[in-house]
């Protein structure tokens, strides 16, 4: 057992801090919508220039190759630089989702001209996965796809597609197979956004935004070239995708999370309750703020043992539900004690994520624990592969 | 970089592991035995060097750090052992100047039971054989000898160990100034409420693969399933901050003492837990006698209390500023 950096590792650190002291945007990210997807494109791009974009992608693929403990140093240094968080920017999905399932399971042509792209800011992906009757049962999916030549026709409907009408590509998951069932006759492709055929209505949420989509698919053309891996083994690819998100794709979240709870000491600090006391005077209130920081460097301490695995196994562990129950559950419970410290001010929120940050953050909270595998999922997950108990289902 | 036990740390504690199971096993406190660490059993532990673990060398020890100690007393807790053990182990740092008495602790030749301080008296913990008492705080730490001290007996909730009462302070015969004491005390109580929990959750996922009702394992109701989730999870948090604290401790890092605070305070949230719904999720077995999960809940409302009570903790962590 160590906590000592190497020298790299330090010198990596200096680096990333004062590249990221002299870039950081100034001022907040614009609120969801086209303004808030050219401010990720140009984030993207000033870290491309920068030498600084993918740092979870092998150099092959013109990412840094970075080890698990340098990408927790670049996030701990995103997080203390106040840069715009990885978790809602539109790139998340490009850079964490589809652009390492084309590194795993592309040909050389869909990497030549996709990879470079995301890494750039040039292009953003959302995520056809889920539908209306198929969310945490994801292989119930019914979107059809019929090989039709050169092309693949599609028809269906995708649900909860985030940011679908900012991005230029998605990742689409299929059943090209109709007498398929479940993991079986699936099809992993490319959709280009602006394929004819294709309608994006925006689905408001209680966030009063529009950042989910249904996507409806009305005899959609899309070359066979855009499959990722074979026909018909489309859940192959999909999970190639999955083991990733759920390997290091929550780290900023980890991160960011101890920089969230000092922030919320610090307002404990300068907020008077209605009795005239700070709020940081209030035992109850001091003592969950306190409990929440150790929480947040338990995460962190998580982090670091499951990154120690990583590097050396080479392969992210069944870790990754535990870790997401964790960080959800414990990100609800900082905006809750906000929410207390704030008093009536946490009721004022009109939607805009910059003026009332910690509001849109709570209601966030559910996004947080049910996208990506509900929270009742997770615990499966773990239950099935961590303690091995007899299957529910 | 690696926050994991490797190496020679897994040799440790798989060897302690064995040997605990075999000289201290938990089925002990259904049996004869009695509570506290009976002086048989101190002396072959003291042969085995396990009370020595993190001193040093010149003061007979086995020069080793704050990461072995913690997964020695890992082990300890796995199997319930009593707060002697951690008192014994923290008396060889107390005593700096007396090297026979130091070296008659680290033998186990003589008894070293837990003082703490209760509003003007003084609770005692550990064998009535005991001739010594370690007292620690934050500030420092102090052992003193038991020979005439007025010792009135209480009941102990806890079965394995003894509770004792004390209306005053005997003479201290070494005293030490400094928290270094305490901070070894922390991890170690910290390391046994982790291993007690993993012992807790142990217990009730194989119960759960076994016992059937309407027809199928308990283990595949998501309303057991996911209440060991929780646990599994509670419990790899506050095993991870414990390796960080006793890695930033061997590394004296100087936010070594919040890490510690940290760990303290998640094992004795994350043991409570686990206690608690080991017990509810075995149903009516769960409040027998003669089931272990009533010894994990006493011994950890005994731990809990131990080196840092939650106000306390909490207090110290609120403002604490951490390095990279």
């Amino acid at each position: 057992m160590d906590l000592s950096y190497s020298d790299a590792d330090r010198d990596f650190r200096q680096r990333a801090r004062e590249w990221l002291s002299a870039n950081v945007p100034r001022g907040p990210r614009p609120a969801n919508g086209a303004a808030g997807a050219q401010f990720d494109r140009d984030w993207q791009r000033r870290m491309y220039d920068g030498g600084w974009a993918g740092v979870a992608w092998p150099r092959e693929y013109g990412g840094l190759g970075l080890t698990g403990l340098q990408q927790v140093i670049w996030y701990e240094e995103l997080a203390r630089a106040r840069a715009p968080a990885a978790h809602v920017s539109t790139t998340y999905v490009a850079l964490m989702h589809a652009g390492p399932t084309v590194m795993a399971r592309g040909t050389e042509e869909q990497k030549a001209a996709h990879l470079q792209r995301i890494l750039s800011g040039e292009s953003l992906w959302c995520q056809g996965f889920s539908e209306p009757n198929a969310g945490s049962d994801l292989a119930a999916l019914k979107t059809r796809g019929t090989v039709d030549g050169d092309h693949i026709v599609v028809n269906g409907a995708k649900m909860w597609t985030t940011d679908a009408k900012h991005a230029d590509f998605m990742e689409l998951l299929i059943r090209t197979d109709p007498d398929s069932q479940r993991h079986k006759g699936l099809t992993w492709l490319i959709c280009d956004m602006t394929t004819p055929g294709l309608d994006i209505k925006p689905i408001r949420t209680m966030l009063q935004d529009e950042h989910v989509n249904m996507v409806f698919f009305d005899d959609v053309r899309i070359p066979v070239s855009n499959v990722v891996g074979e026909i018909g083994k489309g859940w192959s690819t999909a999970l190639a995708t999955l083991s990733f998100e759920r390997g290091l794709g929550f780290i900023a979240d980890q991160l960011e999370l101890y920089e969230r709870v000092g922030r919320a000491i610090d307002l404990a600090g300068k907020v008077r309750l209605e009795d005239g006391r700070l709020a940081i005077e209030d035992d109850g209130i001091a003592q969950r703020l306190a409990s929440l920081k150790a929480d947040t460097l338990a995460i962190r301490a998580m982090t670091l043992a499951d990154i120690a695995e990583t590097d050396r196994t080479g392969m992210p562990g069944p870790k990754g539900s535990m870790m997401k129950l964790m960080v959800t559950t414990t990100h609800k419970a900082v905006s809750e004690v906000v929410g207390e410290i704030m008093g009536w001010d946490f009721l004022e929120f009109g939607g805009d994520r910059s003026a009332t940050p910690w509001t849109h953050d709570y209601l966030w909270s559910w996004v947080f624990s049910i996208a990506g595998g509900t929270n009742e999922i997770q615990r499966e997950i773990t239950a099935d592969r961590v303690l091995e108990l007899p299957r529910s289902r | 970089m690696y926050l994991a036990p490797e190496d020679d740390e897994l040799a440790i504690a798989d060897a302690a592991a064995d040997f605990l199971a075999d000289a201290m096993p938990i089925e002990r406190l259904h049996g004869a035995a009695g509570p506290d660490l009976s002086p048989e059993t101190r002396v072959t532990i003291g042969e085995m060097g396990w009370f020595a673990l993190a001193l040093s060398e010149e003061r007979g020890g086995s020069g080793l750090t704050a990461v072995e100690h913690a997964l020695f007393f890992r082990e300890v807790g796995r199997q319930c052992g009593p707060v002697d053990m951690l008192a014994q182990a923290l008396a060889t740092h107390a005593c700096k100047a007396d090297d026979d008495l130091r070296a008659a602790i680290v033998a186990g030749e003589v008894g070293v039971g837990l003082l703490v301080a209760d509003n003007g008296r003084y609770r005692l913990f550990g064998t009535g054989d005991a001739t010594y008492a370690l007292l620690a705080s934050p500030a420092g730490a102090s052992l003193h000898a038991l020979d005439d001290a007025a010792i009135e007996e209480r009941p102990s909730l806890d079965p394995a160990n003894s509770l004792r009462l004390l209306s005053g302070l005997p003479e201290a015969v070494c005293e030490l100034d400094g928290g270094s004491v305490w901070a070894l005390g922390q991890m170690g109580v910290s390391a046994m409420l982790v291993g007690l929990a993993e012992a807790a959750l142990d217990l009730i996922v194989e119960y759960a693969k076994v016992r059937e009702t309407f027809g199928r394992a308990i283990g595949s109701y998501q309303a057991v399933r996911h209440t060991c989730a929780d646990m599994a999870v509670r419990l790899e948090a506050a095993r991870a901050q414990l390796w960080f604290a006793a890695a930033a401790h061997k590394e004296g890092r100087a936010d070594a003492q919040h890490h510690i605070d940290a760990a303290k305070h998640l094992a004795n949230e994350t043991a409570m837990l686990c206690v608690d719904q080991n017990i509810q999720l075995h149903g009516g077995i769960g409040v027998t006698d003669e089931h272990d999960a009533h010894l994990l809940l006493k011994h950890a409302m005994l731990l809990t209390r131990l080196f840092g009570s939650k106000r306390a903790l909490l207090g110290n962590l609120l403002h604490a500023e951490m390095a990279d």
